[in-house]
């Protein structure tokens, strides 16, 4: 039988200290981001050993870019993409609250804040990353 | 018992051909194909009727590619089929000919790449696992978020990473196929505009139209058909591997690559002190200088001092995109890997003209695509 997609899975918990919501695979020990049931990509396990994780919002900055050209509607350019690190592991990629890449040095310390968004697609919040000392 | 490319028969690049790359016209994709094809059969002196499987390399074109565009130098009823592998698909068109030829299905096969820029509805999009950037990370704020970390690792400047623009640009000037065909200076290139972190746009690749091709054969077919065995020029390594889990590396992309390179270094038998000229998939400034360290053309974190040496300018120790690679020559998708064959075969020939590496013997063809694939071949001139 052919097996049917898994449903698109929320990404991210909409709590004051947002978490994101990754998995870690039974067998083998793998941790990853984002979340998926379709099996392992370390070990080929399949979904029954793949237990969702709460991964802390909270990492360190491994790199960022600052986008000048982009065509897409749902952002405005210029805004700035980071690579974190997480401090559960996986590195994600997140775009950051700030718009230019000014202050930010690579290792700083970095925690994931929920923006609300006006989007016209219906999603309320949006998973962005600021510098740890701004985001309170 | 499992065989490499050169333990099998041997098989040489007997013919080339080009259309220009450029920027998006109303030339028909056949008109672009056949002009590679109909220039790839002259080079090598033979008739279409000799060619016996043959294999479009593709990507944006669209299904059923080969037919519709082959059928115009004679419908002679060979195989033909469509390879597409992303960024890699004509690299990966010449690996099958070299395998029906290695194999003795054939003793004459055609690669051929050619694309016109067209909507993209690439499968990982269809995964239904989505991130946290979506479509607002495309392959220049990649290889930016990269390109950023090497600086900050090595100490590396924008100045040295945008030289590498500088030197592919200089080489595209003097290639007549080549998308972009002026050189540019170091100021040129930093002056913008900005795309995406310290990438400017001369240090992104053009994407536009155009086509490549190579016939591949066996020594039969060149003792039978007549081809001058002087300018074949033999395939000694294919190599195609995917991306695994790197579990701790930093750098995905320069990890498929190294390990790619090591195992056609080891097919080949050659080291990377042998290598004479080097086409590479330079779409950014930044991937020159990840992959001639993966390459193990030179340490961790010397990539840029070695890009503004000269060590791989033409004449260097190691010419590394002497056509201008994907900066200059243009990265039409589908052709580019098929072309960086062409290009090498030209070199190890000695008909590269103003673009010659002197004494070039030995090549090497890098191509990734996303997904991610690498796609590595080794060319030798026989002695």
């Amino acid at each position: 039988m052919p097996e049917s997609s898994p449903p698109a899975t929320e990404l991210f918990s909409s709590a004051e200290h947002p978490t994101l919501n990754g998995c870690r695979c039974r067998a083998c020990g793998y941790v990853f981001f984002p979340p998926q049931s379709y099996g392992c990509e370390y070990c080929g396990a399949t979904a029954e050993q793949l237990e969702p994780k709460s991964l802390r919002g909270t990492g360190s900055l491994a790199s960022f870019a600052t986008v000048h050209l982009h065509q897409g509607k749902e952002i405005e350019a210029p805004f700035t993409v980071g690579l974190i690190v997480l401090d559960d592991g996986p590195a994600v990629r997140a775009i950051l609250t700030q718009r230019t890449d000014e202050g930010l040095k690579i290792g700083d310390g970095m925690r994931a804040v929920l923006l609300d968004t006006n989007s016209e697609g219906g999603r309320a919040h949006e998973l962005r990353f600021a510098k740890q000392e701004a985001a309170r | 018992m499992k065989k490499t490319l050169r333990q099998m028969r041997p098989v040489y690049i007997v013919g080339i051909g080009l259309h220009r790359y450029q920027r998006m016209s109303d030339t028909t994709y056949v008109t672009l194909g056949l002009t590679a094809v109909r220039e790839a059969l002259k080079d090598a002196a033979i008739d279409w009727k000799s060619v016996e499987s043959a294999y479009t390399g593709t990507a944006l074109v669209g299904m059923a590619a080969s037919r519709p565009m082959l059928r115009h130098l004679g419908a002679t009823g060979i195989a033909m089929a469509q390879v597409e592998n992303a960024s890699a698909s004509g690299s990966t068109a010449v690996r099958q000919a070299c395998l029906d030829v290695a194999s003795g299905l054939t003793d004459v096969s055609l690669a051929v790449g050619v694309d016109k820029p067209g909507p993209i509805a690439g499968a990982p999009g269809k995964t239904n696992i989505h991130d946290l950037v979506g479509r607002r990370v495309v392959p220049f704020t990649h290889f930016a978020l990269l390109a950023n970390e090497y600086m900050n690792r090595y100490g590396a400047t924008p100045e040295q990473v945008a030289m590498v623009a500088v030197k592919n640009n200089r080489n595209g000037a003097n290639n007549p196929y080549a998308q972009r065909q002026k050189a540019v200076a170091l100021e040129e290139v930093l002056a913008g505009p900005q795309i995406s972190g310290s990438l400017t746009r001369l240090q992104c690749c053009p994407v536009g139209e155009g086509a490549a091709a190579v016939i591949i054969a066996s020594d039969d077919a060149i003792e039978k058909l007549g081809i001058d065995r002087s300018r074949a020029i033999r395939v000694t390594a294919s190599v195609s591997r995917s991306e695994r889990v790197y579990r701790g590396a930093k750098n995905f992309d320069a990890e498929l690559t190294r390990e790619t390179v090591a195992q056609a270094y080891e097919e080949a038998q050659i080291a990377p002190q042998d290598l004479d000229v080097v086409e590479l998939h330079d779409a950014f400034t930044i991937e020159e200088l990840l992959y001639v360290e993966a390459m193990g053309l030179c340490g961790e974190g010397e990539g840029a001092r070695m890009i503004t040496s000269g060590a791989v300018d033409i004449g260097g120790k190691c010419a590394i995109s002497a056509s201008g690679g994907l900066l200059a020559m243009g990265h039409p998708i589908g052709p580019t890997g098929t072309g960086q064959i062409a290009e090498i075969t030209r070199q190890l020939r000695d008909e590269a003209g103003v673009r010659q590496q002197p004494n070039a013997r030995t090549g090497l063809a890098h191509m990734v695509g996303v997904g991610a694939v690498c796609v590595v071949h080794v060319l030798q001139k026989e002695s």
